[in-house]
């Protein structure tokens, strides 16, 4: 009788470390984001970019983490890793997602208009295309194991993108009009801890709601396989 | 020839929810000819796709006179012959055959090419389009596609579907006389007659197991047709 | 290798028979000729020679995407990919077989759809004929790399039309990009510009291994 295979018990586990983790990192962010200087030349919009800036973060982490998974699972040929796959690409679609909300907010507020074509913007937002047709892929194959490596082949060619993207839009790209603030100096007093901590946020969020995601999957392929509720 | 002409050890395919083969152990040594038997669904065909190098094993191993069946040194020592034809209808039976002899990296492709439409009885409509051709010419040039590179091991995935009495007598035949001549067959079909008019041993699957296993069937017809039923009632 | 120029000949001497992928594509990149014109504000002619690059890359790329779907969807009948995929070699040499017939197919539509161009828009194409072929070539050997394996797994999902331009048009940016710079480049000064080659020569190498490399996986069952 195949066992309850590749259910993947540690991950319950850890969510609970996960999740606290998270919470005791978001706490301090948002103390340190509401208490964060006001920029001079910003106004309060610039607070906006707190959030943005571990979003991209988490998104970059999501992307690469989908292709890690999917070169695993190619050479390994161990489903778990798929589940990763997927999950990871996922909650990279979110962060994604919320990077691309955020940044025209800031960006009205401070470039003055919505949108602009510069590199970063639009390598993100033609990453959140591949990763949205990485989603769609997976729905529309058939037959799970042809979906994982399908997926897996996708993931790791849409990785190359991001590189790719790069070094062909800084050839050609409208102006860089992303500013570099993460450099030390160029920041305000204040406002490295909030920056820095965010980010720490952003990641943990990812690592957690990565686990969360994987462990719906684990649960679901016990569940079918088992015929019986997970936990039984 | 000290290999086993097909080994098979916890044999796996499975994904999630659907397990196509599970656990399978199975040795074949040269020569030999095995038919295989089970509803649908039993994970026949999957066990001829892995055999190929067509699929990988999820588990446990397989292996082709001694190299895994998945490396492209395996898929040179295996022909196989699956429910479609592989072929190319917009072709020549002449053409379909050359480019199979090519794939597979058969010296003398043109002579071989040649060889093969005798055999076959199909030297005079070697330049017609396949399109028309009846099913028991398509059949025939199929196997001659999978006979292409001269495959020690052949894997026949129910052929005599389709065939009408005269055309599956001739592949009877045919299997007989590769059989005769040292080839290692492993034979899909639904019909527990043919498997014990073609075969040295019978295994019938169900759900990606073996459920019975039989060798010198010749005289055992009516014990497969047997198990074959309560594998198939048990699947339902 | 020799498995690669059988899987060429294969498809180019089935292509011949039934030419049904060539004029496909011809038809498709005319009528996008036509339609450019009726949506450019001045019409398609010399004073917006400017839109020209964009336009030409656009018209090709759409008509890669049909002929790339075909030529796969056409593998499937009596699961002749299977029989591809029994061959004894490392299945790389299958990929740039299909990438190598369907860039040639590409490339007989893609001269013909240049020479329309060219007379609507009134370039000269004589001067820079040389130059726009390599221009054209690398830029089909970009799209036909990392076509050909996704359309090797669209066509095997249940969206096959609209999966393949959705997997392809992000990772095609920057074939894009090199291709439609160097032809502008090309239109307006006669000459190739070095950064826009460079880019394409990257992507198409970069593609063309990651392709060969993964190609395995996308037979597989």
């Amino acid at each position: 009788m195949p066992t309850a295979t590749l259910a993947m018990p540690w991950i319950r586990r850890s969510l609970r470390t996960s999740g606290l983790i998270l919470a005791a990192l978001a706490i301090a962010w948002a103390v340190l984001v509401v208490r964060a200087p006001i920029d001079a030349m910003q106004g309060v919009i610039q607070k906006v970019l707190y959030v943005h800036v571990p979003c991209a973060f988490s998104a970059y982490a999501g992307f690469i983490g989908t292709a890690l998974f999917s070169a695993l699972y190619l050479w390994s040929n161990d489903e778990r890793f798929d589940r990763f796959a997927a999950a990871s690409a996922e909650v990279g679609v979110v962060f994604c997602t919320l990077v691309i909300l955020t940044g025209p907010i800031w960006a009205k507020g401070t470039w003055g208009h919505w949108w602009a074509w510069d590199p970063r913007l639009t390598v993100t937002l033609l990453l959140w295309f591949v990763y949205l047709a990485y989603l769609l892929l997976r729905s529309f194959t058939e037959g799970s194991a042809r979906t994982a490596r399908f997926a897996a082949v996708y993931g790791i060619a849409g990785v190359l993108a991001i590189p790719l993207n790069y070094f062909a839009i800084d050839l050609f790209g409208g102006a860089a009009m992303h500013p570099d603030n993460l450099e030390r100096g160029s920041l305000g007093a204040g406002m490295g801890w909030p920056f820095a901590v965010g980010v720490f946020t952003g990641l943990a969020a990812y690592a957690h709601l990565l686990l969360l995601r994987t462990d719906l999957e684990s649960l679901r392929a016990e569940a079918i396989e088992t015929g019986q509720p997970p936990g039984a | 020839m000290s290999e086993p002409a097909l080994r098979a050890v916890g044999l796996g395919k499975r994904f999630g929810r659907s397990v196509a083969l599970a656990g399978l152990d199975l040795e074949l040594p040269q020569g030999t000819s095995l038919a295989v038997l089970g509803p649908n669904g039993a994970g026949k065909s999957t066990l001829l796709r892995l055999i190929a190098g067509l699929a990988r094993p999820t588990s446990g191993s397989l292996s082709v006179a001694g190299t895994p069946a998945h490396r492209p040194a395996a898929r040179a020592l295996v022909g196989f012959i699956g429910h479609a034809s592989l072929l190319y209808s917009n072709l020549t039976a002449r053409e379909n055959l050359l480019f199979a002899a090519r794939l597979q990296q058969v010296g003398e492709a043109s002579l071989r090419v040649e060889q093969l439409l005798e055999t076959s009885g199909l030297a005079r409509v070697a330049d017609l389009p396949i399109a028309g051709f009846s099913r028991g010419m398509a059949q025939r040039l199929s196997i001659a596609r999978g006979l292409v590179h001269d495959p020690p091991l052949l894997l026949l995935d129910e052929p005599f579907t389709g065939l009408d009495p005269r055309a599956a007598a001739g592949l009877a035949a045919r299997l007989a006389s590769l059989r005769e001549a040292g080839r290692t067959l492993v034979l899909v079909t639904h019909d527990p007659k043919r498997a014990a008019e073609l075969a040295d041993r019978a295994i019938v699957l169900a759900a990606g197991r073996v459920v019975f296993e039989r060798q010198g069937i010749a005289t055992g017809a009516a014990d497969l047709e047997r198990a074959v039923l309560a594998a198939g009632d048990a699947a339902t | 290798m020799s498995v690669f120029l059988a899987i060429l000949w294969k498809d180019l001497v089935t292509e011949w028979r039934s030419r049904d992928r060539i004029t496909a594509m011809l038809l498709f990149s005319l009528l996008v000729v036509v339609i450019f014109h009726f949506s450019l504000p001045g019409g398609a002619t010399r004073d917006t020679q400017a839109t020209a690059p964009g336009l030409l890359w656009i018209a090709y790329v759409f008509s890669a995407l049909l002929g790339l779907n075909r030529s796969f969807s056409l593998e499937l009948e009596n699961d002749a990919l299977s029989g591809i995929a029994l061959s004894p070699v490392d299945r790389g040499w299958i990929f740039l077989g299909k990438a190598a017939s369907n860039t040639l197919i590409l490339g007989a539509a893609q001269g013909v759809t240049a020479l329309v161009f060219g007379l609507v828009f009134e370039v000269d194409l004589a001067a820079i004929a040389l130059p726009l072929a390599g221009v054209v070539a690398l830029g089909s050997v970009g799209i036909c790399s990392v076509g050909t394996l996704f359309a090797a797994v669209a066509v095997r999902t249940r969206f096959r039309e609209v999966m393949l331009p959705l997997l392809l048009l992000p990772l095609l940016v920057p074939v894009l990009l090199g291709a439609v710079r160097a032809t502008a480049g090309l239109l307006e000064t006669g000459a190739l510009a070095f950064e826009p080659v460079q880019l394409l020569l990257v992507t198409d190498a970069t593609y063309l291994i990651v392709s060969w490399l993964v190609f395995d996986f996308v037979l597989d069952e």
